[in-house]
């Protein structure tokens, strides 16, 4: 683990160092998968951009909101110190919808949008894994494996490494079928059901995740259900032909 | 690939991810008892004994049962001096459910003692004149404040400066558990 980075007399905390760098290398990614798969560039990246950031404001204000009588009387306390005081659920839901509004507004077809996204939505979550393991709470189970790390006298699974392994797994699935530019959207489902097959698979190996009240990993149901629509649309869509007319 | 097969196939990843999540389920069922004392969220807090400006003497062990809000300092941090009335206020909007402790990092007495008068600091604040605690919580950046709850068990570490909501919304979690 290492919270914080010391430069100097400067101590600065890892965990927002490298979500600051996660933004940057997801915008990048989201840039070459575009060139990559065929996509328009700027408009992709513009979705990509466009997301992020509402996503940003909405987590806080989702959270102003919830929190306002601490807010109410040191207004300023809205925009600073931004090092936490997040609502996630905020977030997922006013960047998921300006994404998808810029994305309507820039006409983008909907599969090859989607195939020039899905490495920077993995990239980002590879980077929030990184930052776990540098500076988070989350950590493994005991192991006597060679390759455990060791946590104030236990051995214990790198679980966040297991998860940025899943990620590169996931990429590769995805370069796989991007590379031949056929069939607009495969790349994105065989790389989202790979990326939630394995974080269904790893969730397990974590000592402190979220539970439901009957002892059940929480991310691992929800990625169950994202690898099953996925794989269902995988078994089941349409020819090539009608998908992309379609779009 | 004919259409049986797919559905075949979906079957078995369908029931290979719930029998996976049983298999999961029953690892956590028996999760690991908190023995060890770490500075890290899940982990027991580590315990220690301090002095307080007030001239107690106080353990971390005394507040067992209670949820527990631990504020390093020192008073020529100037994050830590703004976030100060956060903790102030908090300690009398939730007090008897929730015990906050400032604990000043590395300075004489008599410097925290003329500062807590002047902020009007009425939550303990104890001396942690050689900074062993502060070793001891690996507190590598002030201010940090460490959220420990009613089991002694440390549920998060939060380094540098909290704002009011942010604190009020941990210290719920603590009460909510």
């Amino acid at each position: 683990m290492l919270p914080t980075i010391s430069i100097g007399p400067l101590v600065l905390p890892t965990t927002g160092l490298v979500y600051i760098l996660g933004a940057w290398l997801v915008l990048t990614v989201v840039e070459r998968a575009a060139k990559f798969t065929g996509a328009s560039v700027q408009p992709t990246y513009g979705v990509a951009f466009v997301g992020m950031l509402a996503g940003f404001i909405g987590a806080r204000l989702l959270f102003v909101a919830t929190h306002w009588s601490a807010y109410v009387d040191n207004p300023l306390s809205i925009i600073w110190p931004l090092s936490s005081g997040f609502s996630p659920a905020g977030g997922l839901l006013v960047g998921g919808v300006a994404a998808l509004y810029y994305a309507r507004w820039q006409r983008l077809p909907l599969g090859r949008t989607l195939d020039a996204l899905l490495p920077g939505v993995i990239v980002g979550f590879m980077v929030v894994s990184l930052a776990d393991f540098l500076g988070g709470p989350g950590y493994g189970q005991e192991t006597t494996l060679l390759w455990g790390i060791d946590l104030f006298g236990i051995r214990r699974h790198p679980v966040q490494i297991y998860e940025l392994l899943a990620g590169l797994v996931a990429l590769a699935a995805w370069y796989f079928l991007a590379r031949n530019r056929i069939r607009p959207g495969r790349a994105f489902l065989l790389g989202t059901a790979v990326y939630a097959a394995g974080r269904l698979l790893l969730d397990a190996f974590r000592a402190n995740a979220p539970l439901t009240t009957g002892g059940f990993h929480i991310i691992q149901i929800i990625s169950l259900v994202i690898m099953l629509i996925c794989l269902v649309f995988l078994a089941f869509d349409t020819p090539p032909e009608t998908a992309e007319t379609a779009e | 690939m004919n259409r049986f097969a797919r559905v075949i196939i979906l079957l078995a990843a369908f029931l290979l991810g719930v029998a996976w999540i049983l298999e999961s389920r029953e690892r956590v069922a028996g999760a690991e008892p908190v023995l060890e004392s770490a500075p890290i969220a899940g982990y027991a807090a580590p315990d220690f004994t301090l002095q307080s400006t007030n001239g107690e003497t106080v353990s971390l062990s005394d507040f067992r049962g209670t949820p527990l809000v631990l504020n390093f300092w020192a008073t020529w941090c100037p994050p830590c001096r703004a976030e100060i009335p956060f903790f102030q206020s908090a300690s009398q909007k939730y007090n008897g459910q929730v015990a906050i402790l400032g604990v000043n990092d590395g300075e004489r007495p008599d410097t925290v003692l003329d500062f807590v008068g002047d902020y009007g600091m009425t939550y303990p604040v104890l001396l942690d004149t050689g900074s062993a605690v502060s070793v001891r919580y690996r507190v590598t950046a002030l201010p940090t404040t460490v959220f420990i709850n009613a089991d002694g068990v440390i549920a998060e570490l939060f380094p540098g400066i909290i704002n009011e909501a942010v604190l009020e919304d941990r210290i719920e979690s603590l009460i909510r558990e």
